[in-house]
């Protein structure tokens, strides 16, 4: 018994020093939150941002939709609440409250897994705004913001047409959804539009590893690839992608190569940075344009309901440049991501590495890309599986 | 003098509960007013989130749901004095019941629901009772082999969901069950469905199960002392597994009934139940491994739950951007420890006691 007394003593005093010394680390830095009064000019928009599981420090969709909530901010002077969900059971009583409470002007749902509560939601609340990114909504009061993946796989695509040298490049995806076919359609047709420039045979092999998850079997897969001799590998599977990139960096150190290629292209949002000189681009797709665009047509009164499709002339997809690097380089320290390097090396990596790719492969990319903007090319894409068979069929891609 | 002592030893639990819960409470704040927020409109907007209106008390509820059942399965082992942390392992297999048999198996309505609940007992139950047998015939520490088989569950079930009951359409998800697996709302337009009046009957059938019948009384009896229990003829090997049974059945219930009452699949990584079976220890450590208290304190920690969402939400507190989720789970956490050290308290006394069959 006195034993007991003894832990609980030690447990209390425990807990007390824990708690005091949790408050005073908070304490410290008093800019936690700025605790001036409101000024509300006469009618201020405010903007409710729903994160999904993910949520902030996911250094990809979360972050993205946060940055372009945070220009809102600054650009259009809109009040924003952003509302973390823990478990996926928070989504439907979050998007619920929120719109019960008829405080906001639009509430937006980041990522596709808020989707079917969406749907019930929205049907109950027809006067509520909503815009939900990388996801469809049929319902007259929601903006579903998706993107034209298959035009900047276009571009990167092309890259890797020119840049390879075995003449073998590859892809590792994810599940096999329908999204994943646009990423599919645009890069081999972008492989192909650059061997009608160079006139070289490129083989091409994807993969459908099942998950987006697991980057372990990503790197099994990119191995497999590699060893193959395909040297340009294109992540598009999430997670499982960072095992690709990780493939190829391994691949790269032990051939003690100081860059590539075999290249890694990233994708979703800049992820140039965790490998530099080995990882040669990204497909971003900027969640931050669609999520500003939607806050931008409530404020200016132009919000409509249904898709809007973001490509490379809306800026919704991208070729990743040295600004986007920068801008993710300081994202990654802000949240406490591992840099790989100090900030200034890895710019420097990154342009050694640009430029050690002739010039005439980034002019050319340049005016693809003003083409496709202008509408002179189209980029084909592809919907079902049946429409995919043929353009794998067309473009000579091959199963791995 | 003895109706006092016996009002004593009731009140006992209460009155600990209560100042470790305003200890917690007290210290949240002071972490809250160290982060630059008002802890007083905190605490109301947690408060008014979880019971604010008919809406939030109703979604409150639950939330609970799951966490009775995990507690009461955390419950059940403690009483006879196993540690069992593997609820949350034997959850899953729940979840597995439920979308193997809700989306793939065409069963009439009642019919359905009850094949479901009766497989996931069946799997989730020789799970746990896989553990019972384990310490009994060989020894094995039950804390150690139920943390084990957790993982064994989670890839298992997550397999399953992954490769072989999932969505072509929508890969990230298993197909949704039948409209004929569902359980019914009981409120249409909020996410309180059946199954928190399930729960609530399970934790009655358990107290009954516990406190009514031979079984629950030797339970009860090899947890107080299992070489008396033996002395006294009761099997302690079969009874030890037979609680690891009802154990593992218990936790596979809040897997199965939140795929049926509330998401109707599971994503592929069960991120609908996670951690869902480890709130369940905490949950009955509060509600000193009784059923009545397990109800009581699910319900505190559903509102803890609903609550940090709703302050993000709340712009009286911090102004124009809510208080952030982390800080919220920061409160939750110092509050929970606050109120489970009574319990743990107890806890260890017993473990300490406690000699190897």
């Amino acid at each position: 018994m006195a034993s007991g007394k003894t832990v609980a003593v030690v447990l209390v005093v425990l807990a007390i020093v824990a708690v005091a010394a949790l408050a005073i680390t908070l304490k410290k830095p008093s800019k936690v939150q700025p605790q001036q009064p409101i000024q509300t000019p006469k009618k201020k928009v405010r903007v409710a941002v729903i994160f999904d599981i993910g949520g902030r420090g996911d250094l990809s969709f979360n972050d993205m939709a946060w940055l372009g909530a945070e220009r809102a901010k600054k650009e259009l002077n809109v009040e924003v609440t952003y509302v973390q969900s823990r478990t996926p059971a928070d989504y439907r009583p979050n998007l619920e409250s929120l719109s019960k409470s008829g405080k906001y002007d639009l509430i937006i749902c980041v990522g596709f897994l808020m989707t079917n509560d969406l749907k019930k939601v929205a049907a109950e609340y027809p006067n509520q705004k909503y815009a939900i990114i990388d996801s469809v909504v049929d319902l007259p009061n929601v903006r579903s913001v998706v993107f034209k993946e298959n035009e900047g796989s276009a571009l990167v695509g092309a890259l890797a047409g020119f840049v390879t040298k075995t003449n073998k490049v590859g892809v590792v995806l994810g599940m096999e959804i329908p999204v994943l076919y646009h990423f599919e359609a645009g890069f081999y047709w972008g492989v192909n539009y650059a061997h009608n420039i160079t006139g070289k045979d490129v083989k091409i092999t994807y993969k459908y590893t099942g998950s987006f998850t697991d980057a372990a079997l990503g790197k099994q897969v990119a191995e497999g690839m590699l060893a193959q001799g395909a040297d340009v590998l294109y992540n598009v599977a999430g997670l499982t992608g960072k095992g690709m990139l990780d493939a190829v960096y391994e691949y790269d150190k032990n051939k003690k190569l100081e860059m590539g290629p075999p290249f890694a292209i990233g994708v979703d949002s800049d992820q140039d940075w965790i490998h530099p000189g080995y990882i040669i681009a990204s497909m971003m797709k900027r969640v931050d344009n669609g999520v500003f665009y939607s806050i931008r047509d409530v404020v200016y009164g132009n919000f409509t309901g249904g898709v809007m499709a973001l490509g490379l002339k809306e800026g919704g997809v991208k070729m990743s440049d040295e600004k986007d690097l920068e801008q993710f380089i300081e994202i990654a320290k802000e949240l406490g991501a591992k840099l790989p390097d100090t900030p200034e090396n890895i710019v420097k990596k990154y342009k050694e590495m640009r430029a050690s790719i002739p010039d005439w492969v980034w002019k050319d990319l340049k005016e693809l890309e003003q083409k496709i903007k202008s509408g002179e090319i189209k980029v084909p894409t592809a919907n079902t599986p049946e429409k995919i068979k043929k353009i794998r069929e067309k473009y000579g891609a091959t199963g791995a | 003098m003895r109706t006092c002592d016996d009002l004593r030893n009731h009140l006992r639990p209460v009155v600990e509960s209560s100042l470790s819960l305003l200890a917690g409470f007290l210290a949240g704040g002071i972490i809250i007013w160290a982060a630059g927020f008002n802890p007083i409109l905190f605490y109301e907007a947690l408060i008014a989130g979880a019971f604010g209106d008919i809406y939030s008390t109703l979604n409150t509820l639950s939330y609970s749901t799951p966490l009775i059942l995990t507690a009461l399965s955390f419950a059940i082992a403690a009483r006879a004095s196993l540690f069992n942390i593997g609820a949350e392992g034997q959850m899953y297999f729940g979840v597995l019941a439920a979308v193997s048999i809700g989306a793939f198996i065409a069963l009439p309505s009642v019919m359905h629901q009850l094949c479901i609940i009766t497989l996931a007992i069946l799997l989730g139950g020789l799970w746990g009772a896989v553990a019972g047998w384990l310490r009994v015939s060989r020894g094995v520490n039950e804390v150690v082999s139920t943390i084990m088989m957790n993982f064994l569950a989670l890839y298992l079930v997550n397999y399953l969901a992954t490769y072989v009951f999932y969505d072509p359409l929508q890969a990230y998800k298993t197909k949704s069950i039948l409209p004929s697996a569902e359980l019914p709302l009981m409120v249409p337009g909020t996410d309180l469905s059946l199954a928190f009046l399930l729960s609530i009957a399970t934790a009655m059938a358990l107290y009954i199960l516990l406190w009514r019948t031979p079984l629950g009384y030797e339970i009860r009896a090899v947890g107080l002392n299992p070489s008396a229990a033996r002395y006294g003829g009761i099997d302690v090997k079969r009874t030890m597994i037979t609680s690891m049974f009802l154990s593992g059945a218990t936790a596979a219930l809040a897997g199965a009934f939140e795929v049926m009452g509330r998401f109707y699949y599971t994503d592929t990584g069960l991120s609908i139940v996670r951690n869902m079976g480890f709130d369940g220890i905490a949950v009955s450590l509060v509600g000193r491994n009784h059923p009545i208290g397990i109800i009581l304190s699910s319900i505190f920690f559903a509102m803890l739950k609903t609550g940090i969402q709703a302050v993000q939400r709340s712009t009286s507190v911090g102004g124009r951007t809510g208080v952030p989720l982390e800080l919220g789970l920061v409160v939750q956490g110092i509050i929970i420890i606050f109120i489970s050290i009574p319990e743990m308290l107890d806890l260890i006394r017993r473990l300490r006691g406690r000699r190897e069959v």
